[in-house]
């Protein structure tokens, strides 16, 4: 039997320019919509004052916990962990009850209401490019990436590496390799030249968060059985929709006069 | 805090974009069937194709992902020296250009006023007979020379060159006098080449950086060098009046004052010869004019510069150290965009030098390897008809020393709308913008007043194309063959990796129908694009259809010069020129020589601009992908200044210059220097065409006012100086 290898990201804030390949790559790929992306900038930017500045971006999208508390939260399953790394979602399970947005420690699952209730598909995240990486490409973010800021590998590798840099220029890095213990260890793994803080990143103990993931979960039951009135909010949401779709078109309709 | 895109910042582009990237909606393309017969694409129309990106002229080999006849992703071509394997964001949305629901896809004919936008289609025949026809009247009533031709550096120029000389018209305007006139005429003047390449091995200790923002204007491959240079711990002195991305990756960033640059270089070179810091075996056999520089640089201390610069002499003092004793492994970068200052051509002729003294060639700089190849065949045709008029732009009546492929732009416009030495009646642009480019669009507004037939080619509908007569649709670079590019010891081939939508075709088939409605057809021996590439290849023994399928071929390579004993130069003196003859037989200074430039008035602002990532000039801010990502434009502003005036991010401001003034957003930053502001070049279009970029920010061409260099022609980009006040 093989072995099946565990596989990560590695993002270097000291290499990314902030160009933004990786956000168009990304988009280009999987077809996201013109209004929503699955990879954003985050960090303060430029700090200090002139001419004595700084600057610290980075590029953030899942973290692919290797315990997550997404997974943890979802009261159908929707949320699994791959062995060789993806956090994946699946819509077809999905509820769209919004537990995982209030779980995860980064903020990475975000509602859409209206796609919801068409697709099912309420949440959209990274997949890991399982199309790429199953035909031998690299995800399109790491592929791209003009400066190698962003690399794709074996998760222990990558770790390694990561921590090889911060020796071979201690003065460059912060002495941390975030996602190695972070929340249980992510796959998406970041080295910074400023603090973590500052790229956006949340300061979490080592343990996975395990207890907002169990109240969460806690509340399953009294979910189930509010389940009845969810469903009037869903078919009160859907007569919502329709009428601001159509509202939509007429005025479409009306311009297009 | 510094603003940063939030996923909440997508919604603004919501509703004008929204579903545009569902690529099932666009419109219907029939598969590419060549591409289909080589065997690239499966019987569904799927596959791999590689070809070459358009999106900059850094043309990174691309490989497109090809689904039933529709490219649904592009990624860059591993075997390609100017990406391997990585595309820049412009290049990640390559696609979104060809799918813009804003392409031109039939021949158009203006039935309005010229500006209205009102065009009817048509069919090429009629179009091109139309173009023909007034071609020729203006030919007939005023001379070939009343027929103005433009276009941007691309690769089927050689075409659109023949087309201009064999019609006989002197008048060739490129874009380059908007770009770097200043850095490609000084290389001549002291190299007798446009640009050496520079080597980035692992060697390479030292580079300094005079306003290119390599991080943020990306050359793919040479962004990817400098990173891993900076990663490896060479050392990078940056020279720029904003703390761009470059500057926060340097080693080093020096926020000089604007048009100091020439300061700082002279009192560089000052320190080197005075401190006798230069290699003296290299400039002993490879230079001459050493005696003179050493004259005239005497004056220049780094006491004289600091003042100038703003950069304490002691700092002057230890970089010229620290270059020597990393010499011969330094890199002074010449920059790119480096027309700024009236006092450019000196500034990069210092810089020039400079890398002289060094004596880095062979070890940082090299020969470039050029887009021309000497291996690769072209179709016969005959001598150009002699043209004895004038050039309008200048060259070399007024420019004795700039190019004739590279001329004077913003002149050639001054002297349509004054009509000096003649009336230009004419304009034929090709993949140019002309209005959005040229500083002053008021004047070239003016311009295109004067000219009885203006017609442009084109993908979209430029602001150019939007006042034109009539426009000819191109196919995109994912729809179309070019001639094919040498790069080092490959031929590169851009090939359709889809059939060009609705009527668009390759300016190798438009520029060849024209010339037959001309008469000149032979300067076009070729059926179509396929068979001039066959005949490009014919010396090189390899079939088209090998080149197609592996994107390259393999070429001989133009042999390298080996030892320094044996180097010589394409100038008169065959070394490089410290002191050149050449300039002062016209009357310029034979070294560099201190030029002070024109400073603020008390008010006034030095107006900064300069690339982004996600955007190439005034061509690409249609492109949704590259919208999406972009940040909305707005006037840079030192926080402190603003702060004292009053100003706050996000207010509107009245920029205004001797020439025009913009409406614009401001956004207070420490990241500039107090005494300039910055904007994004490339928004503000006139062209309602344009769905996405209309009413997204505003020109800086606007503001921009006309200073040429008096030596190389370049415009000086950044001798516009401005109010601001809240609006």
């Amino acid at each position: 039997m093989t072995e099946i290898k565990h596989h990560a990201y590695l993002f270097d804030a000291t290499r990314c320019i902030d160009c933004r390949a990786c956000m168009v790559a990304c988009s280009v790929e999987n077809n996201i919509e013109m209004d929503k992306t699955r990879i954003w900038v985050a960090g303060l930017g430029v700090t200090g004052e002139f001419p004595n500045l700084q600057r610290g971006t980075m590029v953030y999208h899942c973290m692919h916990c290797e315990h997550p508390d997404c997974m943890s939260a979802c009261p159908v399953g929707a949320y699994t962990k791959a062995e060789d790394g993806p956090v994946i979602y699946n819509p077809d399970l999905c509820i769209g009850c919004r537990y995982c947005m209030n779980a995860c420690p980064f903020g990475v699952p975000h509602f859409d209401y209206d796609k919801g209730l068409i697709e099912g598909a309420f949440i959209d995240k990274c997949t890991f490019c399982p199309q790429r990486i199953y035909n031998g490409q690299e995800p399109a973010c790491v592929e791209t990436c003009p400066t190698d800021a962003l690399e794709y590998g074996e998760r222990d590798e990558l770790i390694a590496k990561a921590h090889a840099r911060i020796a071979a220029h201690p003065d460059r890095y912060i002495n941390h390799v975030y996602g190695e213990h972070e929340n249980g260890g992510t796959s998406y793994l970041i080295l910074s030249h400023v603090p973590f803080k500052d790229l956006g990143l949340p300061e979490l103990p080592e343990e996975p968060i395990n207890e907002v993931s169990e109240t969460v979960m806690e509340m399953t039951i009294p979910f189930a059985l509010s389940w009845g009135a969810v469903l009037t909010a869903v078919t009160v949401g859907v007569a919502a929709y329709d009428n601001k779709k159509k509202a939509a078109e007429e005025k479409k309709a009306e311009e297009s006069k | 805090m510094t603003k940063t895109i939030s996923r909440r910042d997508f919604l603004k582009v919501g509703a004008a974009g929204a579903g545009a990237l569902a690529l099932g909606q666009m419109l219907p393309a029939p598969v590419a069937k060549a591409a289909k017969a080589s065997g690239l694409l499966n019987e569904a129309g799927s596959g791999y194709i590689s070809s070459m990106c358009e999106m900059c002229v850094w043309r990174c080999g691309l490989r497109a992902k090809v689904v039933e006849g529709r490219v649904v992703k592009l990624d860059g071509n591993p075997e390609h020296e100017h990406s391997r394997g990585n595309l820049c964001p412009r290049g990640q949305s390559g696609l979104m250009n060809t799918y813009d629901p804003d392409r031109v896809l039939t021949p158009l004919i203006r039935v309005g006023q010229r500006g209205e936008g009102k065009f009817r289609p048509a069919s090429w025949d009629e179009a091109l007979d139309l173009v023909a026809s007034k071609m020729t009247e203006i030919k007939d009533k005023y001379g070939a020379e009343a027929m103005v031709f433009s276009s941007t550096h691309n690769l089927s120029q050689p075409l659109f060159e023949n087309l201009l000389y064999a019609f006989g018209s002197p008048n060739y305007g490129t874009q380059r006098s908007l770009c770097f006139n200043a850095m490609i005429v000084a290389n001549l003047m002291t190299y007798g080449m446009e640009e050496p390449g520079r080597i980035y091995d692992d060697k390479l200790k030292y580079i300094l950086l005079t306003g290119r923002n390599l991080l943020e204007a990306i050359s793919t491959s040479e962004t990817h060098d400098l990173i891993t240079a900076i990663d490896r711990g060479a050392k990078v002195v940056y020279l720029d009046p904003r703390y761009t991305k470059t500057a926060s990756k340097a080693t080093e960033w020096l926020p000089i004052k604007p048009g100091m640059d020439l300061a700082f270089h002279l009192a560089l070179l000052n320190v080197i010869i005075g401190k006798r810091l230069y290699n003296r075996t290299f400039v002993d056999k490879n230079t001459i004019g050493f005696d003179e520089l050493k004259k005239e640089v005497s004056k220049y201390t780094p006491d004289w510069a600091a003042p100038l610069t703003g950069i304490p002499a002691e700092t002057i003092t230890r970089i010229a150290h620290e270059l020597a004793e990393a010499a011969p492994n330094v890199l002074v970068h010449n920059g790119w965009r480096t027309s700024n200052f009236i006092n450019s051509f000196h500034t990069q002729r210092a810089i020039s030098i400079l890398n002289a003294l060094m004596g880095n060639w062979g070890v940082t700089m090299v020969e470039a390897a050029g887009e021309e190849s000497g291996t690769l065949g072209v179709p016969p045709q005959p001598a150009y008809p002699r043209v004895s008029a004038l050039r309008l732009d200048g060259v070399p009546w007024k420019y004795p020393v700039v190019p004739f492929k590279i001329g004077v732009f913003q002149e050639l416009r001054d002297n349509i709308v004054s009509g000096d030495p003649y009336q230009a009646h004419g304009w034929f642009i090709s993949r140019q913008n002309p209005i959005m480019s040229i500083p002053d669009r008021a004047k070239t507004l003016e311009a295109f007043g004067k000219l009885d037939f203006i017609v442009t080619v084109d993908i979209i509908m430029n602001d150019t194309a939007w006042f034109s007569d009539v426009i000819l649709p191109e196919a995109s670079y994912l729809e179309r063959y070019d001639p094919l590019l040498p790069v080092g010891n490959k031929v590169f081939i851009r090939q359709p990796v889809i059939e060009p939508q609705g009527e668009a075709k390759s300016a190798m088939w438009i520029y060849k129908q024209l010339g037959t409605k001309l008469g000149l057809g032979d300067f076009f021996q070729y059926e179509d694009e396929e068979d001039y590439l066959r005949q490009q290849l014919a010396p090189l023994g390899v079939s088209l259809e090998e080149v197609k399928a592996k994107g390259y071929a393999e070429a001989p390579e133009t042999p390298h010069t080996g030892e320094v004993a044996e180097l010589t130069w394409a100038t008169p003196s065959g070394k490089i020129e410290l002191y050149s003859d050449t300039l002062a037989k016209v009357g310029f200074s034979g070294v560099p020589i201190w030029d002070e430039p024109p400073q603020p008035a008390e008010g006034q602002f030095y107006l900064l601009t300069g690339k982004i990532a996600t955007a190439t000039q005034f061509g690409t801010q249609n492109n949704q992908l590259l919208h999406k990502y972009s940040e909305e434009p707005r006037l840079w502003m030192n926080a402190k200044t603003a702060a004292d005036l009053g100003l706050a991010t996000d207010d509107w401001v009245e920029v205004a210059s001797e020439v025009g003034q913009i409406h614009t957003q401001l956004l207070a930053t420490q990241a500039i220097r107090p005494d300039c502001v910055y904007m994004t070049p490339g928004y503000g279009h006139l062209s309602k065409g344009l769905k996405t970029a209309y009413g997204v920010g505003a020109a800086d061409s606007a503001v921009h006012v006309t200073h040429t260099d008096p030596i190389s022609g370049g415009q000086a980009l950044s001798q516009t100086f401005v109010t601001v006040k809240k609006a």
